[in-house]
């Protein structure tokens, strides 16, 4: 208890110690962004409200399977396949509903209880955290009794995947295609990323062009989910960007740091 | 101190996990520090989705506002007026992690037994974090012949995802 309020305390100050934008009810911050379990030692994700005021978050645990162009569509309960359901019955977390003073963190402890017959593989559950809306009061129309008010209400929140392993997984991935897209939205660098293998990748990509000492492109937290066998990765660049993804460039993956910062995979390609 | 502002300013949340002192009796006792340091992710919205006052004639149409500048675009059979902006939101995270944004297609808006329908959009799919982020959302409104008047509300969600 004490290691656990002293964790908090200290993360209260760090968190204090930023600097936030304007604030709303609903605001929130949440660390860390991805939590892979490969046994049965649980761990704890941070919520804290950064809001101006009181507000109830629910933390629930949601299915998305990735679609070939990388997006993370939502999957119903009913709609589960044997892996999906797997993930929901054995990760066990608390609490699953808490009202927060502003700049107050809560921890919330996830832990795995895999059945004991569980075959090998990967299993994967993503954690929402959301705040729940205050009712809304009704605006007043004085003055413009013909008109429609309208009132949209965003409710907002944030998910990372909660990844559970079992047995000795692998996987291999590899990039082709690397090309420059433009279009109403600016510009952007894409590629195919492929994967095979019994688990997801994940990582980080670098773009890097010969005779520039830095490279022109980092994205981190890049994932190919053991669901597909290749997906598109379309990363947004601004103009002055675009205009140097010019001629011969290398497309790089590599593990995050935390998981060996290793090379997945390269390719040397030219763009047009 | 100073490590904490720095490691702050990259973007990520620090968590002194304890003094685990390895021997608790020992009168010499060491100890180790130990900070684990976690990426974070902090949304906070910083403007609500506003049509404005619509004013609504016998045909209807579509009231469609920017994402990217606020404004409405309004129907010629529609009149708009008051204040108008997109929804946006602000997104400070780790330099360099890419996130995914999704909102809700659709929304349906009901003022009693009314109803309307709105489309929505993102300015932005995909950010790859760079500090000082942010991104909008925008829509249309299906407004009806003779809509009736009335307070009209509705919700919808918004997702910042981690891959």
């Amino acid at each position: 208890m004490s290691r656990l309020s002293n964790s908090l305390c200290t993360f209260l100050a760090a968190t204090m110690l930023a600097p936030l934008p304007a604030q709303a009810a609903g605001d929130l911050l949440v660390a860390p962004t991805r939590v892979v379990l490969d046994g049965v030692r649980g761990t704890e994700v941070i919520l804290n409200n950064v809001g101006a005021e009181p507000a109830t978050y629910r933390i629930s645990l949601e299915l998305r399977r990735m679609t070939p162009d990388g997006k993370l569509d939502e999957v119903t309960k009913e709609e589960a396949n044997a892996l999906e359901q797997a993930a929901l019955s054995m990760i066990r977390y608390a609490p699953r509903r808490i009202t927060l003073a502003p700049n107050q963190p809560q921890a919330i402890r996830i832990g795995v209880r895999p059945p004991q017959a569980l075959p090998d593989g990967e299993y994967r559950a993503h954690m929402l955290f959301r705040a729940i809306p205050k009712a809304q009061p009704v605006a007043p129309q004085a003055g413009e009794p013909q008109g429609l008010s309208i009132a949209l209400t965003p409710i907002y929140g944030v998910t990372i995947p909660i990844i559970i392993r079992k047995g000795a997984l692998q996987a291999t991935a590899a990039i082709a295609n690397g090309r420059v897209e433009t279009d109403e939205n600016g510009h952007a660098f894409a590629f195919d990323l492929s994967r095979q293998g019994d688990k997801s990748t994940y990582g980080e990509i670098r773009v890097t062009k010969p005779g520039l000492d830095k490279p022109l492109l980092v994205a981190r937290g890049i994932a190919v989910y053991a669901e597909v066998e290749a997906r598109t990765v379309k990363l947004p660049v601004p103009a002055e960007v675009a205009a140097q993804l010019t001629g011969p460039v290398k497309i790089e993956y590599f593990e995050s740091h935390s998981a060996g910062g290793g090379l997945i995979a390269s390719a040397q390609t030219a763009l047009k | 101190m100073f490590n904490k502002a720095k490691l702050l300013t990259a973007g990520s949340a620090v968590m002194a996990v304890a003094l685990v002192s390895t021997s608790a009796n020992a009168a010499t006792a060491n100890a180790d520090a130990r900070a684990t340091i976690l990426d974070q992710i902090t949304v906070t919205k910083t403007s609500d989705l506003d049509f404005g006052t619509i004013v609504v004639g016998a045909t209807g149409g579509n009231a469609t506002l920017s994402a990217a500048s606020g404004a409405v675009n309004c129907a010629a059979a529609l009149v708009c007026s008051g204040t108008t902006s997109a929804a946006a939101f602000s997104v400070a995270g780790t330099a360099g992690e890419t996130v995914d944004i999704t909102v809700d297609s659709t929304v349906n808006l009901l003022s009693g037994t009314d109803s309307m329908t709105a489309s929505l959009a993102s300015s932005d799919a995909t950010l790859v974090l760079a500090g000082g982020d942010s991104f909008t959302v925008g829509g249309t409104l299906a407004v009806g012949a003779n809509q009736a008047t009335g307070d009209y509300v509705g919700n919808f969600d918004v997702t910042v995802n981690y891959q």
